[in-house]
Protein backbone atom coordinates (compact mmCIF):
# COMPACT_ATOMS: atom_id res chain seq x y z
CA UNK A 1 0.00 0.00 0.00
CA UNK A 2 1.48 3.65 -0.58
CA UNK A 3 -1.26 5.74 1.96
CA UNK A 4 0.00 5.88 5.91
CA UNK A 5 -0.64 3.09 7.89
CA UNK A 6 -1.79 5.44 10.36
CA UNK A 7 -3.03 8.67 10.00
CA UNK A 8 -4.53 11.22 13.17
CA UNK A 9 -5.65 14.39 12.91
CA UNK A 10 -6.77 16.53 15.67
CA UNK A 11 -6.67 14.07 18.57
CA UNK A 12 -7.94 15.48 21.88
CA UNK A 13 -8.18 13.54 25.09
CA UNK A 14 -9.25 14.54 28.35
CA UNK A 15 -9.41 12.75 31.83
CA UNK A 16 -11.41 13.70 34.78
CA UNK A 17 -9.17 13.02 38.06
CA UNK A 18 -11.60 13.45 41.02
CA UNK A 19 -12.68 16.83 40.01
CA UNK A 20 -10.18 18.31 37.82
CA UNK A 21 -10.54 17.74 34.02
CA UNK A 22 -6.64 17.07 32.57
CA UNK A 23 -6.47 17.70 28.98
CA UNK A 24 -3.52 14.45 28.02
CA UNK A 25 -3.64 15.39 24.25
CA UNK A 26 -4.28 18.59 22.74
CA UNK A 27 -5.42 18.28 19.08
CA UNK A 28 -2.24 16.11 17.69
CA UNK A 29 -2.22 15.41 13.97
CA UNK A 30 0.65 13.13 12.43
CA UNK A 31 0.57 10.29 9.95
CA UNK A 32 3.43 6.86 10.14
CA UNK A 33 4.17 5.96 6.48
CA UNK A 34 4.76 2.10 5.76
CA UNK A 35 7.97 0.18 6.41
CA UNK A 36 9.62 2.99 8.54
CA UNK A 37 10.88 3.46 12.47
CA UNK A 38 8.67 6.49 14.05
CA UNK A 39 10.09 7.37 17.36
CA UNK A 40 7.22 8.93 19.57
CA UNK A 41 9.15 10.94 21.92
CA UNK A 42 8.12 13.12 24.86
CA UNK A 43 8.68 13.45 28.69
CA UNK A 44 6.59 11.48 31.74
CA UNK A 45 3.27 12.51 31.30
CA UNK A 46 3.90 14.19 27.90
CA UNK A 47 0.57 12.17 26.62
CA UNK A 48 2.34 9.38 24.79
CA UNK A 49 0.59 6.17 26.51
CA UNK A 50 -2.58 8.14 26.41
CA UNK A 51 -2.09 8.57 22.74
CA UNK A 52 -1.32 5.26 21.71
CA UNK A 53 -4.29 4.00 24.00
CA UNK A 54 -6.75 5.98 21.58
CA UNK A 55 -5.14 4.65 18.67
CA UNK A 56 -6.20 1.01 19.80
CA UNK A 57 -9.52 2.21 20.94
CA UNK A 58 -8.31 1.50 24.71
CA UNK A 59 -9.36 4.65 25.35
CA UNK A 60 -11.78 6.49 23.57
CA UNK A 61 -10.78 10.23 22.37
CA UNK A 62 -13.05 13.05 22.63
CA UNK A 63 -12.17 14.48 19.03
CA UNK A 64 -10.17 14.01 16.28
CA UNK A 65 -9.91 11.32 13.24
CA UNK A 66 -8.02 8.44 13.25
CA UNK A 67 -7.61 6.39 9.76
CA UNK A 68 -5.60 3.18 10.21
CA UNK A 69 -4.89 1.78 6.26
CA UNK A 70 -6.53 4.62 5.05
CA UNK A 71 -10.09 3.83 6.66
CA UNK A 72 -11.84 5.62 9.66
CA UNK A 73 -11.88 2.24 11.76
CA UNK A 74 -10.24 0.44 13.50
CA UNK A 75 -12.14 -2.80 12.20
CA UNK A 76 -11.00 -6.44 13.16
CA UNK A 77 -9.40 -6.54 9.67
CA UNK A 78 -7.56 -3.67 10.80
CA UNK A 79 -6.60 -5.30 14.18
CA UNK A 80 -5.36 -8.02 12.30
CA UNK A 81 -2.44 -6.07 11.08
CA UNK A 82 -1.25 -4.43 14.05
CA UNK A 83 0.20 -5.46 16.80
CA UNK A 84 1.35 -3.96 20.06
CA UNK A 85 3.25 -4.04 22.97
CA UNK A 86 1.61 -2.35 26.43
CA UNK A 87 4.28 0.05 28.97
CA UNK A 88 5.22 -2.82 31.35
CA UNK A 89 3.53 -5.25 29.91
CA UNK A 90 2.54 -8.37 32.93
CA UNK A 91 1.48 -11.15 30.84
CA UNK A 92 -0.32 -14.41 32.18
CA UNK A 93 2.61 -16.14 34.39
CA UNK A 94 0.83 -19.72 34.37
CA UNK A 95 1.35 -19.85 30.50
CA UNK A 96 4.77 -21.28 28.68
CA UNK A 97 6.56 -19.15 26.36
CA UNK A 98 5.00 -21.35 23.35
CA UNK A 99 1.28 -21.36 25.06
CA UNK A 100 1.29 -17.52 25.25
CA UNK A 101 2.33 -16.95 21.50
CA UNK A 102 -0.21 -19.81 21.05
CA UNK A 103 -3.10 -17.58 22.34
CA UNK A 104 -2.11 -14.59 20.40
CA UNK A 105 -1.57 -16.44 17.42
CA UNK A 106 -4.97 -18.24 17.80
CA UNK A 107 -6.45 -14.71 18.66
CA UNK A 108 -4.82 -13.09 15.41
CA UNK A 109 -4.70 -15.48 12.77
CA UNK A 110 -7.10 -18.09 11.31
CA UNK A 111 -4.03 -20.29 11.01
CA UNK A 112 -3.76 -24.48 10.73
CA UNK A 113 -1.80 -25.56 14.28
CA UNK A 114 1.28 -26.65 13.05
CA UNK A 115 1.55 -23.71 10.71
CA UNK A 116 1.10 -21.85 13.82
CA UNK A 117 3.55 -23.98 15.61
CA UNK A 118 5.97 -23.48 13.25
CA UNK A 119 6.15 -19.90 13.81
CA UNK A 120 5.82 -19.77 17.21
CA UNK A 121 9.46 -21.80 17.48
CA UNK A 122 10.56 -19.80 14.57
CA UNK A 123 9.45 -16.41 16.47
CA UNK A 124 10.54 -18.04 19.89
CA UNK A 125 14.19 -18.59 18.61
CA UNK A 126 14.36 -15.11 16.65
CA UNK A 127 14.02 -13.00 20.20
CA UNK A 128 16.18 -15.49 21.67
CA UNK A 129 13.50 -18.02 23.75
CA UNK A 130 13.67 -21.20 21.81
CA UNK A 131 15.28 -22.87 24.97
CA UNK A 132 12.52 -21.15 27.18
CA UNK A 133 9.36 -22.16 25.49
CA UNK A 134 8.19 -24.60 28.17
CA UNK A 135 8.72 -22.86 30.86
CA UNK A 136 5.81 -20.73 32.47
CA UNK A 137 6.29 -17.23 31.97
CA UNK A 138 6.46 -16.50 35.93
CA UNK A 139 9.99 -17.85 35.62
CA UNK A 140 11.09 -15.46 33.16
CA UNK A 141 13.04 -12.29 33.94
CA UNK A 142 12.44 -8.69 32.81
CA UNK A 143 14.35 -8.75 29.49
CA UNK A 144 12.85 -11.93 28.76
CA UNK A 145 9.18 -10.98 29.30
CA UNK A 146 9.50 -7.83 27.50
CA UNK A 147 11.28 -9.94 24.47
CA UNK A 148 8.19 -12.43 24.38
CA UNK A 149 5.79 -9.89 24.51
CA UNK A 150 7.40 -8.44 21.23
CA UNK A 151 7.15 -11.95 19.58
CA UNK A 152 3.44 -11.83 20.91
CA UNK A 153 3.08 -8.59 18.99
CA UNK A 154 4.52 -10.23 15.83
CA UNK A 155 2.84 -13.45 15.51
CA UNK A 156 0.27 -12.64 13.00
CA UNK A 157 3.55 -10.67 10.74
CA UNK A 158 1.44 -7.76 10.80
CA UNK A 159 2.45 -4.19 8.81
CA UNK A 160 2.24 -2.13 11.87
CA UNK A 161 3.47 -2.29 15.05
CA UNK A 162 3.13 -0.28 18.52
CA UNK A 163 5.54 -0.40 20.88
CA UNK A 164 4.94 1.19 24.39
CA UNK A 165 8.45 2.11 25.72
CA UNK A 166 9.34 -1.21 24.41
CA UNK A 167 13.16 -0.62 26.21
CA UNK A 168 12.07 0.33 29.93
CA UNK A 169 13.80 -1.23 32.55
CA UNK A 170 16.33 -3.66 30.24
CA UNK A 171 20.06 -3.70 30.79
CA UNK A 172 22.01 -2.29 28.19
CA UNK A 173 22.00 -6.56 26.39
CA UNK A 174 18.65 -6.14 26.30
CA UNK A 175 17.87 -2.54 24.54
CA UNK A 176 20.66 -4.18 22.05
CA UNK A 177 18.46 -6.96 21.31
CA UNK A 178 15.15 -5.10 21.73
CA UNK A 179 16.71 -2.51 19.21
CA UNK A 180 17.89 -5.08 16.79
CA UNK A 181 14.51 -6.86 16.72
CA UNK A 182 13.08 -3.27 15.43
CA UNK A 183 15.59 -3.15 13.28
CA UNK A 184 14.58 -6.44 11.59
CA UNK A 185 11.05 -6.38 11.83
CA UNK A 186 11.23 -2.43 10.01
CA UNK A 187 13.58 -4.15 7.53
CA UNK A 188 10.82 -6.88 6.59
CA UNK A 189 8.82 -3.82 5.75
CA UNK A 190 6.65 -3.50 8.58
CA UNK A 191 6.14 -0.11 10.11
CA UNK A 192 7.08 0.52 13.48
CA UNK A 193 6.12 3.47 15.77
CA UNK A 194 7.55 3.39 18.98
CA UNK A 195 7.29 5.56 22.11
CA UNK A 196 10.72 5.98 24.10
CA UNK A 197 12.44 8.90 26.92
CA UNK A 198 15.75 7.05 25.86
CA UNK A 199 16.83 9.23 23.00
CA UNK A 200 20.22 7.83 22.18
CA UNK A 201 18.17 4.79 20.99
CA UNK A 202 15.70 6.51 19.55
CA UNK A 203 18.58 8.60 17.61
CA UNK A 204 19.83 5.11 15.98
CA UNK A 205 17.04 3.71 15.13
CA UNK A 206 14.25 6.47 13.83
CA UNK A 207 13.59 7.58 10.47
CA UNK A 208 11.04 9.52 11.61
CA UNK A 209 10.08 11.42 15.08
CA UNK A 210 6.50 12.64 16.77
CA UNK A 211 7.41 14.52 19.82
CA UNK A 212 5.03 15.65 22.28
CA UNK A 213 4.92 18.03 25.21
CA UNK A 214 2.79 17.93 27.76
CA UNK A 215 0.40 16.79 25.10
CA UNK A 216 0.75 19.06 22.24
CA UNK A 217 2.83 17.93 19.01
CA UNK A 218 6.22 19.81 19.08
CA UNK A 219 7.85 18.09 16.33
CA UNK A 220 7.06 15.70 13.49
CA UNK A 221 9.63 14.90 10.39
CA UNK A 222 12.50 13.79 10.17
CA UNK A 223 15.19 12.49 12.96
CA UNK A 224 17.91 14.26 10.04
CA UNK A 225 15.71 17.51 10.10
CA UNK A 226 15.29 17.87 13.58
CA UNK A 227 18.99 17.14 14.26
CA UNK A 228 19.84 20.08 11.39
CA UNK A 229 16.98 22.55 13.30
CA UNK A 230 18.60 21.99 16.69
CA UNK A 231 22.76 22.79 15.08
CA UNK A 232 24.29 24.13 17.81
CA UNK A 233 26.90 26.40 15.79
CA UNK A 234 30.15 26.35 13.57
CA UNK A 235 33.22 25.72 15.02
CA UNK A 236 36.15 27.12 12.60
CA UNK A 237 39.52 25.63 13.77
CA UNK A 238 42.32 28.26 12.09
CA UNK A 239 46.63 28.65 12.67
CA UNK A 240 49.22 31.55 11.85
CA UNK A 241 51.65 30.04 10.01
CA UNK A 242 54.17 28.63 12.61
CA UNK A 243 51.60 28.86 15.60
CA UNK A 244 49.40 26.21 17.46
CA UNK A 245 45.63 26.21 15.85
CA UNK A 246 42.85 28.41 17.28
CA UNK A 247 39.47 26.91 17.60
CA UNK A 248 37.26 29.94 16.90
CA UNK A 249 33.30 29.93 17.00
CA UNK A 250 30.18 30.74 15.34
CA UNK A 251 26.38 30.92 16.32
CA UNK A 252 25.41 29.59 12.23
CA UNK A 253 26.93 29.25 9.39
CA UNK A 254 26.99 33.58 8.28
CA UNK A 255 28.75 34.42 11.19
CA UNK A 256 31.31 31.97 10.28
CA UNK A 257 31.52 33.22 7.14
CA UNK A 258 32.57 36.23 8.72
CA UNK A 259 35.02 34.32 10.86
CA UNK A 260 36.30 32.61 8.29
CA UNK A 261 36.96 36.04 5.85
CA UNK A 262 38.44 37.86 8.91
CA UNK A 263 41.08 34.70 9.65
CA UNK A 264 41.65 34.67 6.03
CA UNK A 265 42.54 39.14 6.27
CA UNK A 266 44.68 38.49 9.22
CA UNK A 267 46.63 35.93 7.21
CA UNK A 268 45.63 32.31 9.20
CA UNK A 269 45.09 29.41 7.44
CA UNK A 270 41.56 27.77 7.64
CA UNK A 271 42.49 24.09 8.99
CA UNK A 272 39.38 22.89 9.77
CA UNK A 273 35.54 24.46 9.57
CA UNK A 274 32.65 21.98 11.58
CA UNK A 275 29.27 22.34 11.82
CA UNK A 276 28.54 21.48 15.83
CA UNK A 277 25.31 18.90 15.94
CA UNK A 278 23.97 18.19 18.83
CA UNK A 279 23.14 14.29 20.34
CA UNK A 280 19.21 14.07 19.94
CA UNK A 281 18.76 14.18 23.64
CA UNK A 282 20.58 17.41 23.73
CA UNK A 283 18.35 18.62 20.70
CA UNK A 284 15.36 17.45 22.17
CA UNK A 285 15.82 19.20 25.85
CA UNK A 286 16.49 22.35 23.76
CA UNK A 287 13.40 22.10 21.63
CA UNK A 288 11.40 20.62 24.60
CA UNK A 289 12.57 23.79 27.22
CA UNK A 290 12.84 26.45 24.31
CA UNK A 291 8.84 27.83 24.10
CA UNK A 292 10.28 30.18 20.98
CA UNK A 293 10.46 26.64 19.15
CA UNK A 294 7.42 25.23 20.22
CA UNK A 295 4.61 24.28 17.65
CA UNK A 296 4.91 21.66 15.06
CA UNK A 297 7.02 23.02 11.93
CA UNK B 1 -17.92 -14.56 16.17
CA UNK B 2 -17.91 -17.31 18.10
CA UNK B 3 -14.25 -18.35 17.94
CA UNK B 4 -12.85 -15.30 19.68
CA UNK B 5 -15.45 -16.52 23.00
CA UNK B 6 -13.97 -19.77 22.72
CA UNK B 7 -10.10 -18.85 22.66
CA UNK B 8 -10.84 -16.30 25.58
CA UNK B 9 -12.69 -19.33 27.22
CA UNK B 10 -10.16 -22.02 27.17
CA UNK B 11 -7.67 -19.43 28.43
CA UNK B 12 -9.68 -18.25 31.24
CA UNK B 13 -10.72 -22.03 32.13
CA UNK B 14 -7.07 -22.82 31.54
CA UNK B 15 -5.66 -19.86 34.15
CA UNK B 16 -8.61 -20.84 36.95
CA UNK B 17 -7.84 -24.69 36.71
CA UNK B 18 -4.11 -23.59 37.67
CA UNK B 19 -5.00 -21.12 40.19
CA UNK B 20 -3.91 -22.83 43.81
CA UNK B 21 -6.67 -20.86 45.35
CA UNK B 22 -9.39 -23.40 43.65
CA UNK B 23 -7.97 -26.20 44.94
CA UNK B 24 -8.38 -24.52 48.62
CA UNK B 25 -12.39 -24.83 47.37
CA UNK B 26 -12.20 -27.97 46.20
CA UNK B 27 -10.80 -29.38 49.76
CA UNK B 28 -13.34 -27.15 51.57
CA UNK B 29 -16.48 -28.82 49.31
CA UNK B 30 -14.73 -32.44 50.18
CA UNK B 31 -14.40 -31.71 53.77
CA UNK B 32 -18.43 -30.67 53.85
CA UNK B 33 -19.64 -33.55 51.99
CA UNK B 34 -16.91 -35.77 54.11
CA UNK B 35 -18.86 -33.39 57.20
CA UNK B 36 -21.91 -34.59 56.19
CA UNK B 37 -21.50 -38.45 56.67
CA UNK B 38 -20.71 -37.91 60.64
CA UNK B 39 -23.43 -35.45 60.65
CA UNK B 40 -26.02 -38.03 59.11
CA UNK B 41 -24.56 -40.20 62.04
CA UNK B 42 -26.25 -38.15 64.39
CA UNK B 43 -29.64 -38.99 63.67
CA UNK B 44 -30.86 -43.19 64.15
CA UNK B 45 -33.70 -43.06 61.35
CA UNK B 46 -32.92 -40.02 58.85
CA UNK B 47 -28.91 -40.57 58.22
CA UNK B 48 -28.40 -41.18 54.54
CA UNK B 49 -31.13 -37.42 54.06
CA UNK B 50 -29.11 -35.72 56.58
CA UNK B 51 -25.94 -36.53 54.78
CA UNK B 52 -26.96 -36.09 51.44
CA UNK B 53 -28.75 -32.90 51.98
CA UNK B 54 -25.44 -31.86 53.72
CA UNK B 55 -23.90 -33.10 51.07
CA UNK B 56 -26.05 -31.06 48.43
CA UNK B 57 -25.39 -28.07 50.39
CA UNK B 58 -21.79 -28.52 50.60
CA UNK B 59 -21.43 -28.75 46.91
CA UNK B 60 -23.95 -25.62 46.56
CA UNK B 61 -21.66 -23.56 48.61
CA UNK B 62 -18.73 -24.55 46.56
CA UNK B 63 -19.81 -23.80 43.56
CA UNK B 64 -21.64 -20.64 44.78
CA UNK B 65 -18.34 -19.61 46.29
CA UNK B 66 -15.97 -20.45 43.06
CA UNK B 67 -18.59 -18.19 40.82
CA UNK B 68 -18.42 -15.43 43.22
CA UNK B 69 -14.95 -15.30 44.13
CA UNK B 70 -13.13 -15.99 40.70
CA UNK B 71 -16.04 -13.95 38.85
CA UNK B 72 -15.17 -10.95 41.21
CA UNK B 73 -11.68 -10.72 39.82
CA UNK B 74 -12.46 -12.02 36.07
CA UNK B 75 -12.30 -9.01 34.29
CA UNK B 76 -10.17 -6.76 37.47
CA UNK B 77 -7.59 -9.02 37.21
CA UNK B 78 -6.86 -8.52 33.68
CA UNK B 79 -7.16 -4.97 33.97
CA UNK B 80 -5.16 -4.31 36.75
CA UNK B 81 -2.10 -6.45 35.05
CA UNK B 82 -2.89 -4.88 31.76
CA UNK B 83 -3.25 -8.06 30.10
CA UNK B 84 -7.05 -6.63 28.67
CA UNK B 85 -4.62 -3.90 26.51
CA UNK B 86 -2.67 -6.97 24.45
CA UNK B 87 -6.33 -8.60 24.73
CA UNK B 88 -8.33 -5.75 22.98
CA UNK B 89 -5.63 -4.54 20.80
CA UNK B 90 -6.60 -8.28 18.92
CA UNK B 91 -9.22 -8.77 16.82
CA UNK B 92 -11.98 -9.39 19.26
CA UNK B 93 -14.52 -6.80 20.67
CA UNK B 94 -15.28 -6.01 24.27
CA UNK B 95 -18.28 -8.43 24.22
CA UNK B 96 -16.58 -11.41 22.77
CA UNK B 97 -13.95 -10.52 25.83
CA UNK B 98 -16.57 -10.74 28.37
CA UNK B 99 -18.76 -13.54 26.92
CA UNK B 100 -15.56 -15.34 26.81
CA UNK B 101 -14.17 -14.62 30.45
CA UNK B 102 -17.95 -15.58 31.53
CA UNK B 103 -17.90 -18.80 29.50
CA UNK B 104 -14.63 -19.86 30.95
CA UNK B 105 -15.56 -19.86 34.45
CA UNK B 106 -18.40 -21.21 33.43
CA UNK B 107 -16.64 -24.14 32.55
CA UNK B 108 -14.35 -24.51 35.49
CA UNK B 109 -17.67 -24.69 37.62
CA UNK B 110 -19.54 -27.32 35.62
CA UNK B 111 -16.03 -28.99 35.89
CA UNK B 112 -15.80 -28.89 39.45
CA UNK B 113 -19.30 -29.47 40.29
CA UNK B 114 -19.02 -32.88 38.47
CA UNK B 115 -16.05 -34.05 40.11
CA UNK B 116 -18.15 -33.40 43.70
CA UNK B 117 -21.12 -34.47 42.25
CA UNK B 118 -19.25 -38.33 40.89
CA UNK B 119 -17.93 -37.95 44.99
CA UNK B 120 -21.52 -37.36 46.22
CA UNK B 121 -23.18 -40.05 44.13
CA UNK B 122 -20.63 -42.51 45.66
CA UNK B 123 -21.66 -41.43 49.29
CA UNK B 124 -25.30 -41.46 48.06
CA UNK B 125 -25.43 -45.16 46.53
CA UNK B 126 -23.52 -46.08 50.20
CA UNK B 127 -26.18 -44.46 52.23
CA UNK B 128 -28.75 -46.51 49.72
CA UNK B 129 -30.50 -43.70 48.65
CA UNK B 130 -31.43 -43.82 44.53
CA UNK B 131 -29.21 -41.82 41.79
CA UNK B 132 -31.80 -40.66 39.66
CA UNK B 133 -33.24 -37.68 37.48
CA UNK B 134 -34.24 -35.89 40.63
CA UNK B 135 -30.46 -36.14 42.10
CA UNK B 136 -29.13 -34.96 38.78
CA UNK B 137 -31.72 -31.84 39.15
CA UNK B 138 -30.28 -30.71 42.22
CA UNK B 139 -27.21 -30.34 40.66
CA UNK B 140 -28.72 -28.54 37.36
CA UNK B 141 -30.60 -25.81 39.79
CA UNK B 142 -27.22 -25.23 41.78
CA UNK B 143 -25.49 -24.82 38.31
CA UNK B 144 -28.07 -22.46 37.30
CA UNK B 145 -27.61 -20.24 40.28
CA UNK B 146 -23.99 -20.52 40.26
CA UNK B 147 -24.49 -18.56 36.78
CA UNK B 148 -26.23 -16.43 37.87
CA UNK B 149 -24.26 -15.37 41.09
CA UNK B 150 -21.36 -15.48 38.47
CA UNK B 151 -23.34 -13.21 35.62
CA UNK B 152 -23.61 -10.94 38.78
CA UNK B 153 -19.70 -10.75 39.71
CA UNK B 154 -19.17 -10.23 36.55
CA UNK B 155 -21.73 -6.72 36.20
CA UNK B 156 -20.04 -5.53 39.79
CA UNK B 157 -16.75 -6.65 38.63
CA UNK B 158 -16.76 -4.22 35.88
CA UNK B 159 -16.64 -1.21 37.45
CA UNK B 160 -16.15 -1.98 41.32
CA UNK B 161 -13.09 -3.74 42.79
CA UNK B 162 -13.34 -7.16 43.72
CA UNK B 163 -13.67 -7.15 47.35
CA UNK B 164 -16.40 -4.59 46.91
CA UNK B 165 -17.96 -7.39 44.16
CA UNK B 166 -18.10 -9.75 46.31
CA UNK B 167 -19.62 -7.79 49.29
CA UNK B 168 -22.61 -6.71 46.43
CA UNK B 169 -22.82 -10.06 44.59
CA UNK B 170 -22.94 -11.77 48.46
CA UNK B 171 -25.67 -9.56 49.81
CA UNK B 172 -27.55 -10.64 46.69
CA UNK B 173 -27.02 -13.88 47.02
CA UNK B 174 -29.07 -13.55 50.36
CA UNK B 175 -31.41 -11.49 49.50
CA UNK B 176 -32.09 -13.69 46.43
CA UNK B 177 -32.61 -16.90 48.73
CA UNK B 178 -34.77 -14.56 50.50
CA UNK B 179 -36.77 -12.76 47.43
CA UNK B 180 -40.24 -15.62 48.33
CA UNK B 181 -39.82 -14.32 52.04
CA UNK B 182 -39.92 -10.63 51.36
CA UNK B 183 -42.74 -11.25 48.53
CA UNK B 184 -44.87 -12.71 51.50
CA UNK B 185 -44.20 -9.87 53.53
CA UNK B 186 -45.01 -7.46 51.04
CA UNK B 187 -48.29 -8.76 50.86
CA UNK B 188 -48.90 -9.10 54.79
CA UNK B 189 -47.23 -5.30 55.83
CA UNK B 190 -49.23 -1.85 56.18
CA UNK B 191 -45.81 0.10 55.43
CA UNK B 192 -46.29 1.80 52.31
CA UNK B 193 -42.34 2.42 52.47
CA UNK B 194 -41.58 -1.36 52.87
CA UNK B 195 -43.73 -2.09 50.61
CA UNK B 196 -42.25 -0.08 47.87
CA UNK B 197 -38.45 -1.06 48.59
CA UNK B 198 -39.13 -4.82 49.05
CA UNK B 199 -41.80 -4.63 45.84
CA UNK B 200 -38.61 -3.01 44.33
CA UNK B 201 -36.18 -5.40 45.71
CA UNK B 202 -38.66 -8.68 44.54
CA UNK B 203 -38.16 -7.26 41.08
CA UNK B 204 -34.64 -6.61 40.79
CA UNK B 205 -33.15 -9.44 42.49
CA UNK B 206 -33.25 -12.62 41.16
CA UNK B 207 -35.24 -15.25 43.16
CA UNK B 208 -32.32 -18.02 43.95
CA UNK B 209 -34.96 -20.21 46.05
CA UNK B 210 -36.21 -21.04 42.84
CA UNK B 211 -32.92 -23.29 41.88
CA UNK B 212 -33.52 -24.89 45.19
CA UNK B 213 -34.29 -28.45 44.11
CA UNK B 214 -31.91 -30.13 46.73
CA UNK B 215 -34.51 -31.51 48.66
CA UNK B 216 -35.88 -33.85 45.61
CA UNK B 217 -33.65 -36.37 45.93
CA UNK B 218 -33.34 -36.27 49.76
CA UNK B 219 -37.42 -37.14 49.89
CA UNK B 220 -37.59 -38.51 46.39
CA UNK B 221 -40.37 -35.90 45.28
CA UNK B 222 -40.12 -35.56 41.66
CA UNK B 223 -40.03 -31.91 39.61
CA UNK B 224 -42.52 -31.31 37.35
CA UNK B 225 -40.38 -31.02 33.31
CA UNK B 226 -42.41 -27.78 33.27
CA UNK B 227 -41.18 -26.55 36.42
CA UNK B 228 -37.39 -27.35 35.25
CA UNK B 229 -38.37 -25.69 31.76
CA UNK B 230 -39.56 -22.69 33.72
CA UNK B 231 -36.55 -22.35 35.97
CA UNK B 232 -34.11 -22.52 32.81
CA UNK B 233 -35.74 -19.96 31.04
CA UNK B 234 -35.52 -17.56 33.96
CA UNK B 235 -32.28 -18.35 34.92
CA UNK B 236 -31.31 -18.04 31.10
CA UNK B 237 -32.74 -14.37 30.76
CA UNK B 238 -31.08 -13.41 34.02
CA UNK B 239 -27.89 -14.58 32.66
CA UNK B 240 -28.40 -12.77 29.43
CA UNK B 241 -29.08 -9.38 30.82
CA UNK B 242 -26.67 -9.63 32.98
CA UNK B 243 -23.76 -10.35 30.66
CA UNK B 244 -25.78 -7.40 28.37
CA UNK B 245 -25.23 -4.83 31.29
CA UNK B 246 -22.24 -5.54 31.76
CA UNK B 247 -21.18 -4.96 27.98
CA UNK B 248 -22.66 -1.80 28.07
CA UNK B 249 -20.97 -0.78 30.85
CA UNK B 250 -17.82 -2.00 29.77
CA UNK B 251 -18.47 -0.69 25.94
CA UNK B 252 -17.41 2.78 26.46
CA UNK B 253 -15.02 2.44 29.16
CA UNK B 254 -11.17 4.11 29.10
CA UNK B 255 -8.06 1.77 30.29
CA UNK B 256 -6.14 4.51 31.35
Amino acid sequence: MSGPVLSVRGLRKTYRRGLKRVEAVKGISFDIQPGTVTGFLGANGAGKTTTIKCLLNLAFPDAGEIRYFGRPELTSEAKQKIGFLPERPYFYEYLTGAEFLRFYGELSTGLKKRVLDERIEKLLKRVGLGHAKDRQLRGYSKGMLQRVGIAQTLIHEPEFIILDEPKTGLDPDGRYEVAEIIRETAKSGTAVFFSSHLLPDAELLCDRLVILKLGDLIYEGTTEKFLDRAESGVSIVVRRPGDEPEVRTAPDHAAAQAVIDEARKSGREIVEVRTQRLSLEEAFVRVAFDKKEGGAP
Amino acid sequence: MIRPVWIIAKNTYREIIRDRVLYGIVVFALLLIGMSVALGELSFTEQARISANFGFTGIQLSACILAVFAGSSLVSKEIEKQTILTLLARPITRAQFLVGKFTGLSLVILTIMAGLAAVLAVLVAALDLPINGAFAVALYGIVLEALILLGLALLFGSFARPMMTVTFTAALFLIGHWVGTLRFFTEKSESGVFKVIASFLTRVVPDLERFNWRTAPVYQIPVPAHEVLATTVYAAGWIVCLVAATVLVFRKRDFV
